[in-house]
């Protein structure tokens, strides 16, 4: 049976692009701007085509995957690099989420920006991104992923600094870019290590293939210092984009931008993109054990570290968001562990309920008219009850309730964690830990929002309304996602593992390789100590926060757009490494520029005093200067006479 | 033929304007249509591959019995270089109508053809003392029209200019005298010919001697002193030629007249790769305090040569097709950025970064164009920029790792500038009354668009940049792998230095190969380190 | 009587001293140039009287560098007396003296 072409998917959202921006430079003359409906009606064909298309294209696929080559883009022959895409099982999962959600947030977007004076501008960013994201996903070597990479993360600087009239927004962006370019310049690095031994490992196939290979063996072993280097650097690439520790500053000031855009960039997609080149490069990783072990760590101090600062969080985006850190710490824990089919499944399901999650916040925002803070929510369960039984459902499924899809695919984790070795138990404990946490600070953020009264103003409560049916549908979809995403592979019930079997031919040799130590527990185990973290959390954010006086912010509660209210020290770590820099900056101008300076004006003012002292030898008299050059041709043959000339 | 053209053709259309009189429009025509012909003739250049006229003589030098030789040559490397001076005076001449005062573009524009000239020459010579002919007549146009249509402080800044440049090459020239009159020839070949058979020291001596001259020029730290008042200070559209074309004949000069002809030892390497990085991390450095827009992109043009030259003198073999890219992605890119300030400066009336803002608000499509030259700026994946700067660390990978950290630390700096440049530019709040009589003409905006286009084709398909086009081996019959990027005068040279170098006993790791067996020969060199 | 060279010569040097003592000493720019010219001539004079010593086909070329010398005097005598009088313009004074413009 034939097959549509790949390069089809990416080509659908660029041409999105395209005809949104033109739409948008050419709408900026007329006052009242291009038709939204059109707009938008652009705007969402276009990622559903591309959805439509991963769907045809991935329900043809054979087991090995489909590799395609469209041409060469780098040929310097000692280095090359071709566009190449590669649509395996592991793509397939994530090109069907990206382009699924994406389609859905962008229908919900067009209700969230209607009135926005850049609606067509908003909607071409969204179908760059979402290019962006399929080119990551879709590419078959490391360095097209890079132009993913960057894409994705160029888009969210153009989406959070969206309402660019805002300096603080821009901040933020500039903040996200310059941050997530540290990251990836260990990316960058990584590719040039690996190049290093040959450019044809930048391809996924080539360097799986050459890392499986056993007439390899020796050679491999020789080489793992480089391999153990590369993976590191690529580990580094991932905390950047991944908003793990020490890189992840950013993602709470990210939440400058819309609603719908953390929901699908800063939660869904482009942020579990570092997970993805971590299973996608599981090869490389399985055989370094070292690297394993600190992303283990990374991911476990990450998901602690935000749970708690999630914790202290008054501003309903910036909780958010530090849970969305925190689940990437549990990706990561997953992937540290070489569970990488598990750590995919956690980014699923976490797509569906966190989406959920920032899609409810974003109508409640919505409603609110633009409040964020949830001192001055409250109640908000019977104004908009649609809105609060989406978050519920998304809600029971981040804290792990039985049967929803969090449940499911943390449970998994949990249990890999536990018989991943002799580190097991502890990571274990520290991760339910975490999860009580995040049952906590989840149960926080939905009592003050939906439940108790009213705390905003008497004028304000008047005008809260229900979303528009475009916003609605959407959650209620991802709301249904949340609940029923994790039945593809319930570990409790005996052939409820489509999900593993879908993997397995990318990622399952790697991890029979990386060995699991064969310790046996019962799942029923880990599934009721699961439950009970779950409930007890959730009991005790209802006993701390139900019944008590929230105290009223004080001054101004305008969403900030930079530096989050609470975030332990990692920003502060970040303004030190920036001030070194300052003072550098500050030293070359001040001190090798003024010295630089210092010796040009030294030449300068040594050549003006020799023209000075040359300009006083001459004399004013033009009678007396004939008179001295004949008296100087006199010398001059006097001297040829006497001695011959001078020579 | 169309050497002769690309190189006389200029001073003749700069005659013709002049004469022509009259009104301003006629002026303008005749200026655009002779630069759009001579950006014509630069791609077929490009497109005809190699090519060389025949010798003709034009002076004897004194003191030497040596005839100085009017003789042209194309190959990859300057081809380039000189489509990118044509096609930036052609921008320069766009926006220089509105540039300029009322009445005087007759005159600008007669400055920018004849600068081009000069610079077309200086590339395109292979002549050492007709190159130091052009290399030196170039200043004076270019100081020229800074010092009549510049900013406030545009005497100084074009004495100093003149000055420091002019006085930087005059080592250079009695270097090169030195040379003509011992060897009585004054051709690259013969010269080379003739250095082979001198010391290492002479040979260093006269290097530094030549190396002075475009150190000043490109500029290289500490040899900076003029560049930052002078991009400032001149009128936006020559910035952009002296930032985008003019400093690029300085690396040019680095490439083909110091490093094609000497041989040197590898302590000289050594220390211009870290004088080159020293460059991009101070031109960082600098742009990041800046608050002059124009001054900013000074320092972070400063900062993309210095990483040029720093990959120069890795003399990696990767390191021609990443020069050659890097320098066409940053003249087009440093080229629009400069222009489009220029504008911007119109706009708002100041170039103080703090007093601009919001012009993308006011002006979207001058917003969005600033914009995406900006983000283009920072080597993002998909531009030429990108390329140019990973094939540059992948050259530096091979002298190792720390210089390869260094220039990443640059990338980083670069985002910081040029983010908070846009940021400073076109977002935040506008300072400036709406009613904003300056526009971007469309003819302007379509200059600047027709650039990024470029931007973006070299960095999907860069092959268009380094490849070979010489006619005797069609590319269509060769696969692409076995095209040989770059020049084969400088190749075959560098061969030599390369050569030369592992006789003084250093060693150049190159430890790249494609071959799956040479990858086990890497493993043990790399693992015996 | 042929007339001795060195009689010539002996000529040309006292119009040429006398030439260059009027251009030294005297302040009048007019008898500066008129001296100067007479330096010339003398030196002209000079070269005819050289010519004389040579045989007839060779004299010729001596004869002929002094009538190209004149050719140019005029010239240089155009263009300096049009000097002299702009001078004379801008400073109001003839008096070589006063003109100290050139000096730093």
């Amino acid at each position: 049976m034939t097959n549509l072409p790949l390069w089809l998917i990416p080509l659908f959202p660029l041409i999105g692009t395209v005809v949104l921006a033109a739409i948008s430079l050419a709408s900026t003359g007329s006052k009242k701007g291009a038709s939204e409906g059109i707009v938008g009606g652009l705007a969402v064909l276009f990622p559903l085509l591309a959805f439509v298309s991963t769907v045809v294209i991935g329900w043809n696929m054979p087991t090995q995957g489909v590799q395609e080559t469209l041409g060469t883009w780098i040929d310097i022959g000692s280095f090359k690099a071709s566009f190449g895409f590669l649509f395996d099982s592991l793509s397939r999962i994530m090109l069907l989420f990206v382009t699924g959600i994406g389609t859905l947030i962008t229908l919900y977007s067009t209700g969230y920006m209607h009135g926005d004076r850049g609606f067509a501008r908003f909607f071409a960013y969204i179908n760059l991104f979402l290019f962006s994201m399929i080119v990551l996903v879709l590419s078959d070597s490391l360095l097209l992923t890079f132009l993913g990479w960057e894409g994705v993360g160029l888009c969210s600087y153009l989406l959070i600094g969206f309402w660019n009239a805002d300096v603080s927004n821009c901040k933020a962006a500039n903040k996200a870019f310059i941050v997530n370019r540290v990251g990836d310049l260990g990316f960058i690095l990584g590719m040039i290590t690996l190049a290093m031994v040959s450019s044809d490992l930048l391809s996924y196939r080539e360097l799986s293939a050459f890392l499986r290979d056993a007439a390899n063996v020796e050679l491999v072993n020789i080489l793992l210092p480089i391999f153990a280097m590369a993976g590191l650097l690529f580990f580094i690439g991932c905390t950047g984009k991944s908003a793990q520790i020490p890189l992840l500053t950013w993602l709470p000031d990210a939440m400058a931008g819309p609603t719908p855009v953390s929901a699908l960039i800063h939660a869904a997609t482009m942020v579990t993109s570092g997970v993805y080149l971590l299973a996608r490069l599981s090869d490389l990783y399985v055989l370094l054990p070292g690297v394993m072990t600190v992303v283990v760590l990374i991911g476990l101090l990450t998901a602690f570290w935000a749970a708690v600062a999630g914790l202290f969080q008054n501003d309903i985006k910036k909780v958010l968001a530090y849970s969305t850190i925190s689940q990437l710490g549990y990706m990561f824990m997953a992937a540290g562990v070489a569970a990488f089919d598990v750590s995919i499944f956690h980014v699923f399901t976490h797509a569906f309920f966190k989406a959920a999650l920032f899609l409810g916040a974003g109508a409640v925002i919505h409603a609110l008219a633009g409040e964020q803070d949830m001192r001055k929510m409250g109640g908000m369960l019977k104004k908009t009850p649609v809105t609060a039984c989406v978050m519920i459902f998304a809600f029971l499924a981040i804290i792990g309730f039985p049967g929803f899809a969090g449940f499911w695919s943390k449970d998994l984790i949990l249990e890999r964690l536990y018989v991943s070795g002799p580190m097991g138990p502890f990571l274990y404990m520290m991760a339910l830990l975490t999860a009580v946490i995040t049952a906590i600070y989840m149960g926080r953020l939905m009592v003050l929002t939906f439940f108790g009264k009213y705390r905003g103003g008497e004028e304000s409560e008047k005008h809260i309304h229900e979303a528009p049916a475009s916003m609605l549908i959407p959650m209620v979809i991802l709301s249904l996602g949340s609940i029923f995403a994790g039945f593809l592979w319930a570990g409790l019930i005996p052939g409820a593992n489509l999900f593993e079997q879908t993997l397995a031919p990318v990622v399952g040799q790697a991890q029979a390789a990386f060995g699991h130590a064969s310790v046996h527990v019962s799942p029923w185990l880990f599934a009721v100590l699961g439950t009970i973290a779950a409930v007890v959390g959730m009991a005790v954010a209802w006993k701390l926060f139900a019944n008590r006086r929230i105290p009223l912010p004080k001054g101004s509660s305008a969403p900030e757009g930079f530096g989050a209210t609470w975030t332990f020290c990692f920003d502060k770590i970040h303004g030190i490494v920036i001030s070194a820099f300052r003072v550098l900056a500050w030293v070359a101008e001040n001190v090798v520029n003024r010295f630089v300076m210092m010796l040009q004006w030294l030449v300068g003012g040594l050549g003006e005093l020799l023209g000075d002292f040359a300009s006083g030898l001459q004399v004013a008299k033009v009678r007396l200067q004939m008179a001295l050059s004949l008296v100087g041709v006199i010398a001059l043959v006097l001297i040829v006479l006497v001695y011959g000339g001078l020579l | 033929m169309l050497l002769h053209v690309l190189v006389l053709a200029p001073f003749v259309a700069a005659l013709l304007v002049a004469l022509v009189g009259g009104r301003g429009t006629s002026a303008y025509r005749l200026s655009l249509f002779s630069a759009a012909v001579l950006t014509v003739a630069s791609v077929a250049l490009i497109a005809g591959g190699d090519a060389t006229t025949t010798a003709i003589d034009w002076f004897k030098l004194p003191g030497s019995d040596a005839s100085v030789k009017y003789l042209l040559g194309s190959y990859t490397i300057n081809a380039w270089l000189v489509f990118l001076s044509c096609v930036l005076s052609l921008a320069a001449l766009v926006f220089g109508k509105s540039a300029t005062p009322e009445g005087e573009f007759k005159n600008f524009s007669v400055g920018i053809l004849a600068l081009l000239g000069t610079m077309n020459g200086a590339f395109l010579a292979l002549d050492a003392v007709l190159f130091f002919f052009f290399f030196e007549a170039m200043v004076i146009p270019a100081a020229l029209l800074m010092a009549a249509y510049g900013g406030k402080e545009r005497k100084s800044a074009a004495m100093n200019f003149a000055i420091y440049t002019l006085v930087g090459s005059a080592p250079m020239a009695i270097a090169l005298w030195y040379m003509v009159a011992k060897s009585g020839v004054t051709t690259a070949e013969g010269l080379f010919a003739f250095l082979q058979g001198q010391s290492i020291e002479t040979q260093t001596v006269l290097a530094i001697s030549f190396l002075i001259a475009f150190l000043v020029k490109t500029p290289i730290f500490p040899f900076h002193g003029w560049q930052a008042a002078a991009y400032a200070e001149s009128p936006a559209p020559l910035s952009a030629i002296l930032t985008g074309a003019m400093s690029k004949v300085g690396v040019y000069g680095i490439l083909i007249w110091v490093l094609s002809l000497f041989s040197l030892n590898e302590t000289f390497f050594t220390t211009m790769l870290w004088l080159g990085l020293a460059t991009a991390v101070y031109g960082g450095l600098m742009a990041w305090r800046g608050t002059d827009v124009k001054k900013i992109l000074a320092f972070s043009s400063m900062g993309h040569l210095g990483l040029a030259v720093a990959a120069i003198f890795t003399l990696s073999p990767k390191m021609f097709p990443a020069v050659l890219v890097l320098l066409v992605g940053h003249g087009l890119s440093a080229g629009s950025l400069f222009l489009l300030s220029g504008v911007a400066e119109r706009m708002t009336g100041t170039r103080e970064l703090s007093k601009m803002g919001g012009l993308v608000k006011s002006k979207p499509v001058f917003g969005f164009l600033f914009g995406a030259a900006g983000i283009i700026a920072l080597a993002v994946p998909g531009t030429a920029g990108f390329i140019g700067e990973f094939l540059v660390m992948l050259s530096l990978w091979d002298v190792g790792p720390l210089p390869t950290l260094v220039g990443a630390i640059c990338l980083v700096l670069s985002a910081a500038y040029m983010l908070r440049l846009i940021q400073g530019v076109i977002f935040g709040k506008a300072n400036q009354c709406e009613e904003n009589p300056v526009h971007l003409g469309v003819l302007e905006g379509s200059v600047i668009g027709a650039f990024l286009f470029l931007l973006l084709l070299f960095g999907l398909r860069p092959g268009i940049i380094y490849e070979n086009r010489t006619p005797e081996n069609p590319e269509t019959s060769v696969p692409a792998a076995e095209v040989v990027p770059a020049d084969s005068l400088a190749v075959d040279s560098l061969a030599l230095v390369n050569e030369s170098m592992n006789t003084t006993e250093t060693t150049v790791q190159t430890t790249d190969s494609l071959a799956k067996d040479s990858v086990k020969a890497n493993a043990e060199v790399t693992a015996n380190d | 009587m042929e007339l001795q060279a060195v009689y010539v010569q002996i000529l040309a040097l006292i119009l040429f001293v006398i030439g260059l003592l009027t251009a030294i000493s005297r302040r009048n720019v007019f008898f500066v140039l008129m001296g100067v010219e007479l330096a010339l001539n003398a030196v002209n004079l000079s070269l005819i009287g050289f010519s004389k010593t040579l045989p007839g086909d060779l004299s010729v070329a001596g004869q002929i560098v002094p009538l190209f010398t004149i050719a140019v005097a005029a010239a240089e005598a155009c263009v300096g007396l049009a000097m002299v009088i702009l001078i004379f313009r801008n400073q109001e004074s003839v008096d070589s003296d006063n003109y100290s413009g050139m000096k730093g």
